[in-house]
């Protein structure tokens, strides 16, 4: 595939790791401690003489990956840090109060279907009787499979770089922020490394003076940690294929922000709250205090939102604005923000967990409980368990092949309680598809009947065209109107056909309240190092050019992608790109069977977001 | 001159200056809000100084760099995971703390304290390095009183280029007004360049280089010495991000050629 | 009590720059408030000529050929020596290039402290306050120091400058003993910087900042860098503005894409660029993002041409913006102003 005369450097190590998240940060705390306490025991295969080599690369220009709250339980956490003070991790508190909040509509916008429409007015016929107030409800008890008793509430940012420093303390392994992995390196069908990505090349990936080929590292065991929307992840599905009844169809993007609390602001440090209903009633909330006047909060948007115009910069906007968060949010200001994406099919969306020379773990490989909300604790518990392996395994000084690491790797994980709770997760989210009072019942009765029930839908493609999306809403003869001034004006679609659907204006504060491309600006502009080619590339023109609905552009977190009207095809902006990968998971281009072929793709890149705040 | 340069470049880490920055006075001294958790780069400036003494270094035979920090000691390990892949260099470490209200004299006397312990250092080889101003304090002054601490009488400020030619001595262009260069000729080490952007690209990062750098750079960090800061006279009145907001006009929907009008009259008026 | 010392070095033709009358107003009110002794200190070829525009009658000089060039050695043997032959315990002069590279190390050397970028002093009672900015141009403090000497290098542009009196002053020579290491630098000369043309004027009434928008892609889908370039030229001619750029513009120089070939890093403003002082500024194509509109600090009035009404211009960065396309009115601004030369 590639030219002879490209010379590539190489490194060899002993384990090489993909991506720095929670799942990477149990593997090498747990390894790291391992290696240390019998140092000499193991000697590295790659470098006689030297204790293993173990190395971690991240794309992200640094190790707090950006995108700041989450409330987890801690408990695989915990037992790695037993004596864990959340007074050491800036922006870590206890769980000191939870809620959940069904938000009503008090605008009138949103797309509620009847039986929503019709609960929202019985809800309020009640509200004398019912805790209603601010056009909200908040649920009088918790359902045990969301309570996060005795949890935390974390800045992933602040979290990830604290387990980084222990890491470094220990010395055991190496971490290389600012490294995206291009590929996997692939010989026999055996995973035998990674190839990182070309540097001093232009745009489209040409070398330029400077060049600098990827260097290529061999590894005995490739990690593969680098998240659901990772590209080393994909790449293996590519090459390897994917279980039988493999679904990752479901999905979200999260939209967050960390913001500073009005000075008035009672809210609690540990104050965890959750909202469903608004500003469409598949739309769910948070909103985490983490010490006086911080808090973090953002949205979920759903692939099941079948909208073909995923404004969700405007939506997570309107939720700020809900009077029931808007009497806590309003005369506050924004530090940060981020979007990500969430793999929403948990233990359905599982690839295979291993094979020759390689293992996965995290969020990537499926370990997301789905039903609970939670990740992060589970992608730390899957490390925990793959480091655990790969320490067996270095001990009795056997090859990291398929077999050997299904016995000792796969075999802890699927003994775990997290496989356990993802059995039971696994349909949770499914009804959601087909509507949103569905889809709760379908997570209440998982939940609830520990997954003996839930709601059976079929699969497939569900995004309506515009007109049928906003039929009664819009006329047709509107949407072509505004389809055209739109593309003449280079005004983002996505504001026009809110504001025609009825969605009120967003009043800009430059404080709270600010436009999309200040919020890509403010506390931490988003990096483009010069030097490496665009990391989101069109696979296929040809399908673009028969597009009608160009969801990765509507649905682009930082409005990095717009559409080419003469070509047909999405135009990327590297500046503005927060490699959240919404843009693969939402092209409606067919899939064939087996695996996700979307005709756009998230590279590995450098860069991205580059926030204090999280 | 064959035995090469000891090129000796001080950096420390800086806010990324694309953070918000607020500073707030507590018990009479300015600090920034929330420092601990800004995400740190090396100082532009003074990583231009560094990438030119790695560029200088490769081109003369025989010379070594090293990188003198003073900064928080767990903020400096962060950092170095983002420099350590860029050029070779030994670290020199230091642990204090590297706000821009520190004073720059007692930086300085700390920064030529380590320098003069630095093992095998060649001081009639030295070429002294740093930015001409940092992110943070900005004043422009901590080199030069390094290379006066240690008597080096021939500085230069603002350095955009500093080559050496076939008779060892050293050409200087620094940065003078109007977008124009002083031009000066140096015998030769040792002398003090205090940087500006200097004509290099940040080189790309390679792991090789990384895994080299990081054999000496965890013994330097577990060595760190603390820097005695804090004993300066200052007495702070009021540190603050001054207000400005103006009431914008935001013009609409006006056409091309009354706007172009009426900048004109601005600009004229 | 403090003795104030103001130095100043002359230029070639052996005048003082406008800078140097700046700090002259900063100094004397300042020995004015204090009520303390006011020494004035001058380094040069020959420092008479000077001296005589200072409104004093004496004044401390430095005289000779050595001291005819910007040259750290003879610089800072120079000051130093004034320093010690005044008994000054406060030292007043402005940051110039000459005196930013040396008086720091005279500080050092005289084991005093230094400020720079000094906008503001006042006296109160004894004390000496000084204001000064922090943070590239990002945050501004007010401090005073017990220690002494303390050298204070005032910012361009922030004192009124003294009108030059007329008359003589008589110039008491101050000796200096230099040594052979001192003369190992030789100034040979100033060069331009290698651009095609001089876009950088520091006493400019107008700045205009062209940024990244102007090579980007525009709404036909290509770039129109050439038109871009010819445009901003354009204006630069008929209005003999300077030039400034934002941190991305210049950035894409590094990334190899199309740029305008005219534009470096010494023009970029704010962030690691410049603080430019200038009555008027305008910004084209550019977001308004904070870390570049600090260098802005100094731009009394301010307009802004955008397409995007909700950029950071809009925010209260600026008097006016333009929503509309900078091809198009820059166009017909040339047009106007070309009209009229």
């Amino acid at each position: 595939m590639e030219s002879d005369t490209v010379v590539r450097q190489r490194l060899d190590v002993d384990i090489a790791c993909v991506g720095f998240g929670p799942a990477s940060g149990g593997f090498l705390t747990t390894l790291s401690r391992g290696l240390a306490d019998n140092p000499g025991e193991i000697q590295s295969a790659a470098v006689p003489g030297m204790p293993p080599q173990v190395v971690c690369y991240e794309r992200a220009d640094d190790l707090g990956f950006g995108v700041s709250g989450v409330v987890t339980k801690a408990e695989a956490i915990r037992e790695t840090f037993p004596d864990l003070d959340p007074a050491a991790i800036p922006m870590a508190a206890p769980v000191t109060g939870e809620k959940v909040v069904y938000l009503l509509d008090p605008i009138g916008a949103s797309r509620r279907g009847r039986a929503v429409r019709a609960a929202d007015a019985v809800l309020r016929g009640l509200r004398f009787m019912l805790p209603v107030r601010d056009h909200a409800l908040t649920l009088p008890f918790i359902p045990g499979f969301l309570r996060k008793d005795d949890g935390l509430v974390l800045g992933m940012g602040q979290f990830t770089q604290w387990v980084a420093s222990g890491l470094m303390a220990e010395a055991q392994v190496q971490l290389w922020p600012g490294t995206p992995v291009a590929e996997p390196l692939i010989e026999d069908d055996a995973v035998v490394g990674v190839r990182l990505v070309d540097q001093g090349t232009n745009l489209a990936g040409e070398p330029e003076p400077g060049y600098l080929p990827g260097m290529d590292i061999g590894a005995a065991l490739t990690v593969v940690a680098d998240g659901p929307v990772g590209p080393i992840g994909r790449k293996l599905d590519e090459r390897f294929g994917v279980p039988a009844n493999h679904d990752r169809s479901d999905w979200a993007v999260g939209m967050k922000a960390v913001v500073d609390l009005p000075p008035d602001c009672a809210l609690e440090p540990g104050t965890v709250l959750h909202t469903m209903g608004y500003p469409e009633p598949e739309i769910f909330g948070f909103l985490y205090v983490h010490s006086p006047g911080l808090a973090s909060l953002g949205i979920f948007v759903p692939s099941s939102l079948d909208s073909p115009v995923r404004a969700s910069y405007r939506y997570l906007q309107h939720w700020m604005r809900h009077p029931y968060l808007w009497k806590h949010l309003e005369g506050g200001r924004l530090r940060s923000w981020g979007a990500k994406s969430l793999q929403e099919s948990g233990r359905q969306g599982e690839p295979h967990l291993v094979g020759d020379g390689y293992a996965r773990i995290g969020e990537g490989s499926g370990s997301t409980n789905v039903l609970t909300n939670s990740g992060v604790d589970e992608a730390w518990a899957t490390g925990v368990q793959l480091a655990e392996a790969v320490l067996e395994l270095l001990r009795e000084g056997a090859p990291f092949s398929r077999e050997n690491l299904e016995r000792t790797y796969v075999a802890r994980r699927r003994g775990s309680a997290l496989d356990r709770e993802s059995t039971i997760a696994a349909k949770a989210r499914v009804g959601f598809r087909r509507g949103f009072v569905r889809g709760v019942v379908g997570m209440g009765l998982a939940g609830m009947t520990r997954g003996r029930l839930h709601a059976r839908v079929g699969s497939g493609p569900r995004i309506a065209g515009l007109a049928e999306h906003y039929k009664g809403r819009i006329p047709a003869e509107q949407i072509a109107r505004i389809e055209a001034e739109a593309s003449s004006s280079q005004r983002p679609l996505q504001d026009a056909y809110m504001d025609a659907a009825g969605w009120p204006a967003i009043p800009f504060d430059g404080e709270l309240l600010v436009s999309q491309q200040d919020a890509l600006l403010l506390g931490g502009k988003v990096q483009a190092p010069p030097g490496y080619a665009d990391h989101v590339v069109v696979l296929d023109p040809a399908q673009c050019a028969t597009c009608e609905t160009h969801l990765c552009v509507n649905i682009c977190s930082g409005q990095a992608l717009t559409w080419d009207a003469d070509r047909g095809v999405p135009l990327f902006e590297r500046e503005k790109c927060v490699h959240c990968g919404a843009c693969q998971w939402s092209c409606p281009a067919p899939r064939e069977a087996g695996h996700d072929a979307a005709a756009i793709a998230l590279e590995a890149g450098a860069g991205g977001l580059h926030s204090a705040e999280n | 001159m064959t035995d090469g340069f000891h090129v000796v470049v001080c950096a420390s880490l800086v806010p990324d200056p694309i953070q918000t920055l607020e500073p707030v006075l507590a018990g009479g001294q300015p600090a920034l809000k929330n420092e601990a958790m800004l995400p740190s780069v090396l100082d532009p400036w003074a990583a231009c100084a560094l990438y030119e003494a790695a560029h200088l270094a490769a081109n003369a035979p025989g010379s070594k760099v090293w990188l003198v920090s003073l900064g928080p000691k767990a903020k400096l390990q962060q950092l170095m995971m983002q420099v350590a892949q860029k050029v070779p260099f030994e670290l020199v470490a230091l642990d204090g703390p590297a706000s821009g209200f520190t004073d720059s004299f007692e930086v300085a006397a700390a920064l030529a304290a380590a320098i003069e312990g630095i093992d095998g250092l060649d001081r009639s080889r030295m070429l002294l390095f740093g930015g001409c101003a940092s992110a943070s304090r900005d004043a422009g002054v901590t080199v030069q009183m390094v290379g006066e601490r240690l008597g080096i009488h021939d500085q230069f400020f603002a350095v955009d280029e500093l080559a050496v030619q076939g008779d060892g001595s050293i050409r200087v262009l620094e940065r003078a007004e109007g977008g124009r260069y002083l031009a000066s000729v140096c015998a030769g080490a040792p002398l003090v360049a205090a940087w500006a952007t200097g004509s290099l690209p940040e080189p790309p990062n390679s792991p090789q280089v990384g895994m080299q750098n990081m054999r000496t750079i965890m013994p330097a960090l577990a060595q760190a010495k603390p820097a005695a800061l804090g004993g300066d006279g200052t007495t702070w009145l009021s540190a603050e991000v001054p207000q400005q907001r103006r009431e914008t006009r935001i013009v609409k929907d006006s056409s091309a050629d009354e706007i172009a009008q009426e900048i004109v009259d601005w600009i004229k008026g | 009590m403090d003795t104030i010392l103001y130095l100043a070095h002359t230029e070639a033709d052996g005048t003082l720059g406008k800078a140097a009358y700046e700090a002259l107003t900063a100094a004397k009110t300042l020995a004015g408030e204090l009520g303390g002794a006011f020494v004035a200190g001058l380094i040069g070829t020959d420092v008479s000529p000077a001296a005589g525009t200072l409104g004093v009658d004496k004044v401390l000089g430095v005289s000779g050929a050595e001291y005819a060039v910007s040259r750290y050695a003879t610089d800072a043997a120079a000051a130093a020596a004034l320093v010690e032959a005044s008994g000054a315990t406060t030292v007043v002069a402005a940051g110039t290039p000459r005196f930013s590279r040396a008086l720091p190390g005279v500080a050092a050397r005289l084991d005093g402290r230094i400020e720079t970028h000094v906008t503001a002093l006042a006296a109160d009672g004894d004390a000496v306050q000084c204001e000064r900015w922090f943070y590239r141009q990002r945050m501004v403090a007010k401090l005073s120091r017990a220690q002494r000497p303390w050298f204070l290098l005032t910012s361009a542009g922030a004192f009124e400058p003294a009108p030059a009196a007329s008359g003589a002053a008589s110039v008491e020579d101050v000796a200096v003993s230099l040594e052979a290491a001192d003369l190992r630098t030789t100034v040979t000369g100033i060069e331009a910087a290698a651009a095609e043309a001089q876009t950088i004027r520091p006493d400019a009434e107008l700045l205009l900042v062209a940024g990244a928008g102007w090579t980007k892609k525009q709404k036909d889908g290509t770039t129109h860098v050439k038109e871009a370039s010819e445009l901003v030229l354009g204006f630069l001619d008929r209005t003999k503005a300077s030039l400034g750029s934002s941190k991305s513009l210049v950035d894409q120089g590094a990334e190899g894409a199309e740029v305008m070939s005219f534009m470096s890093h010494l023009n970029q403003v704010g962030q690691t660029g410049s603080t430019p002082r200038h009555r008027k500024g305008l910004a084209t194509c550019c977001h308004g993002e904070e870390p570049h509109v600090v260098g802005w600090r100094f731009i009394t009035e301010r307009r802004a041409i955008n397409l995007d009404a909700s950029c950071g211009w809009a925010q209260g960065k600026a008097d006016v913006l333009y929503v509309a396309d900078a091809f198009e009115v820059m166009a017909k601004v040339n047009a106007l102003l070309g009209a009229d030369s």
